[in-house]
């Protein structure tokens, strides 16, 4: 008998729980008062080490004083699970920031963000269109780094070699990795990631992961074995052995250039006031280009990076969306590019005045030609905006680590691949 | 092993109780009975037994962790049939399986036998044999890469010093990278298992052997003929615990090589999580759990008849 129960009882459990769905809804409050306080929290991560959600914040409520904005901060390792727990259990941030755009379908097509097309955004945005699904916006992006070479001066002035003057290729880059290789410096640090080969490979060929053709990886990852192979690059296993880090690398003056996001200028300045790394002149050049079409200060180099945005929680209370929109129009506008750039962040909408007071900050670049790399390129999103495109990046992922560990040859490695997209994604 | 035997039928052993009192003494017994269980199974109950159930409604759905989970009836069953990953996935588990299983018994088997003496600092060395099961697994993954590592690691520098001119790359070649992990993950269960099988050599009577030792049995003979019979239960009670827990393995492979290179240590959990957690497919990965719960249970119950029809 009480085996019975407890059968019926769990089964009925089961049921009840699975029919009554995921999302959690709040009660829509009334409020017709515009100058009501409202409270809007904000998904964040690292607050204390990635200062641009606070700054954010605080410049948004100086013109806005009714509203305070808590930011909710999550592990940056496991944003996109942990605020997906949130969101299914109801408990969300009003504001999504949207850390990564493969995750965007995600949210999107469970009803998780609100249609945000009527918020303005300032002509030349970039990064707009990764919020879009079927013409319809989901998210504004504030930021919208992209992927540059840094280069160490001293190490060049050092070697002799003659320092990058935005016209390079692939070869340019390889012939300067030789020339920079001395017993205790390698010409470049390549760092884990597939994005540093794919990254390139993709942008600059105009490919589109989503066709499932990866033919245009062989040549760049051929280039870039052949530096690893001769010696001019760490080995990527060595690297995964050794854990190592591309702020260590380059900050510690192991390796003369790097293929790394705008990000790790504000880093990189930071560390060297800090004394984590060393004092040395460094600089940002464009990436080097596929051919000399794209390649030149008179040309618009191609490279690739993905926007970061804030998106709007579908079940916020109605009578904070006005507030939320109103935040989300902020961020893109000029304004907050200017706090942002003065922090050291790429905002997604570069101008002059955001170029000047991005490489004001005490320790960044000075000459023309970081400005120049920062501030004109063509950005393409390594992620597009799709359903399918977290499974296709994990495919390419292991495409990488087997072909940079020297398991699987490359043409071998993306016949697996390409089969692999046509069997698991169709 | 003792048995009872059965009262001869007809004795009475004294009078009944009355009725009320014996179902009265039985509610008070089950109660008392649940109220230890309780606690730790109100626990189990909604955190893991109610999830399961829940993974096989799941298994029938296409849920994305938002929204309504549509029923979509065996598709997900007939995709896991057609896909190139998961197969790779259940072929890398049970070849992990069938070099961790035998591997880690003979290990731990043979750390029991030797530390099984009562001699001086025979506890210390116990103790030093367990500590890797109860070492943080980052720690292991990191410390291990380092020791694997094809070029300056210390593994190859050995192999190299003994006279093997090439060494295999290990975590970094497809072919050698499950046997790393098996090794790393035999080293972490040892001690464990050790300790399972210490308690089961204390069960092994010492007047077997020493009949066996006057009878001219050599050390092997005894081992055979003496030892592995009476430990015939504790090792059934290892093979099952390591045989489910060499199917379910994840967090090792994630830490050390998380499925790469290529896809070469990519097993069944790990399958689940990157279909669930990375890609959101939460109904596919719970297919996926379901063939892995089949997998483990019918492989156990295997086991179970086998053990059966040795013991009987």
């Amino acid at each position: 008998m009480n085996r019975k129960i407890l059968a019926a009882g769990s089964i009925a459990a089961v049921a009840a729980l699975a029919l009554a769905g995921c999302s959690g809804g709040t009660d829509a409050a009334e409020s017709a008062d515009p100058d009501a306080p409202i409270t809007l929290t904000l998904s964040g991560w690292s607050i204390d080490t990635t200062p641009e959600f606070q700054t954010l914040a605080d410049a948004f409520t100086a013109g806005h004083p009714n509203v305070t904005i808590e930011l909710k901060e999550y592990d940056p390792a496991e944003y996109n699970t942990l605020v997906t727990a949130d969101l299914a259990a109801g408990s969300g941030p009003d504001i999504i920031t949207q850390k990564e755009v493969k995750y965007v379908t995600t949210f999107q097509e469970g009803g998780q963000l609100l249609d945000v097309s009527d918020v303005k955004l300032p002509d030349g945005i970039g990064g707009a269109d990764s919020y879009k699904v079927d013409g319809v916006s989901y998210a504004v992006p504030y930021r919208q780094d992209s992927w540059v070479l840094y280069y160490d001066k001293a190490l060049f002035d050092a070697a002799g070699v003659a320092y990058p003057d935005g016209s390079w290729t692939w070869d340019d880059y390889a012939d300067a990795a030789e020339a920079l290789t001395t017993d205790a410096v390698k010409g470049d640090y390549l760092h884990r990631w597939q994005s540093t080969v794919q990254g390139f490979a993709n942008a600059q060929t105009g490919t589109d992961i989503l066709k499932g053709d990866f033919s245009n990886l062989k040549d760049y990852y051929d280039n870039t074995l052949a530096l690893q192979d001769a010696g001019y690059q760490v080995d990527f296993n060595t690297s995964t052995a050794n854990q190592l880090t591309y702020q260590g690398e380059f900050g510690t003056q192991k390796a003369a250039m790097l293929l790394m996001g705008t990000w790790y200028t504000a880093t990189l300045i930071a560390q060297q006031a800090s004394g984590e790394a060393n004092d040395f002149e460094w600089g940002i050049a464009p990436a080097p280009q596929l051919d000399a079409k794209t390649a030149g200060t008179d040309n618009t180099p191609v490279t690739f990076g993905d926007p970061t945005g804030f998106g709007i929680n579908a079940n916020i209370d109605s009578a904070k969306v006005d507030a939320a929109k109103q935040f989300l129009e902020f961020a893109a506008s000029e304004d907050a590019a200017q706090a942002l750039a003065e922090i050291g962040i790429t905002p997604a909408l570069t101008s002059d005045a955001v170029a000047d007071a991005y490489f004001a900050v005490e320790g960044a670049p000075s000459d023309d030609l970081s400005k120049f790399a920062w501030s004109t390129h063509k950005v393409l999103p390594e992620n597009p905006t799709s359903s399918k495109t977290a499974t296709i990046q994990g495919i390419l992922g292991d495409l990488h680590t087997a072909v940079m560990s020297g398991s699987t040859p490359i043409d071998d490695a993306i016949k697996t691949a390409e089969d692999r997209v046509k069997n698991e994604v169709g | 092993m003792t048995t009872t035997e059965a009262p001869p039928s007809g004795t009475a052993l004294r009078p009944p109780k009355p009725t009320r009192r014996r179902s009265a003494l039985r509610r008070r017994n089950a109660l008392i009975g649940w109220s230890f269980i309780l606690p730790n199974f109100i626990g189990f109950g909604f955190l893991t037994l109610l999830p399961v159930l829940i993974l096989f409604y799941m298994a029938f759905t296409n849920w994305n962790v938002f929204g309504k989970a549509d029923w979509v009836g065996l598709a997900n069953f007939q995709r896991l049939l057609g896909d190139g990953s998961f197969r790779i996935a259940f072929l890398n588990t049970l070849y992990y399986s069938v070099m961790h299983i035998p591997l880690t018994i003979v290990v731990s088997l043979g750390l029991a036998l030797l530390l099984n003496n009562k001699l001086r600092g025979v506890a210390f060395f116990r103790t030093a044999a367990f500590f890797p099961y109860i070492t943080s697994i980052v720690a292991i993954a990191v410390v291990w890469n380092l020791l694997f590592s094809p070029d300056y690691g210390p593994v190859n520098e050995i192999l190299r010093a003994i006279g093997i001119s090439s060494p295999p790359g290990w975590l970094t070649s497809s072919e050698w990278a499950m046997p790393a992990v098996v090794i790393v993950s035999t080293w972490r269960d040892m001690g464990y298992y050790m300790i399972l099988f210490l308690a089961g050599l204390q069960t092994v009577p010492r007047e077997l052997h020493e009949a066996a030792r006057v009878d001219g049995a050599s050390v092997w003979q005894r081992f055979v003929n003496v030892t592995l019979p009476c430990l015939r239960p504790t090792m059934f009670f290892v093979t099952v615990m390591l045989t489910i827990n060499s199917f379910k393995i994840f967090d090792l492979i994630l830490v050390m090589t998380d499925g790469g290179p290529g896809q070469s240590t990519l097993v069944l959990s790990q399958f689940i999580y990157k279909k669930g957690f990375e890609e959101s497919q939460f109904g596919y990965a719970s297919a996926a759990a379901v063939a892995l719960f089949f997998l483990c249970i019918l492989v156990t119950i295997g086991q179970f008849l086998w053990n059966k029809k040795r013991s009987a």
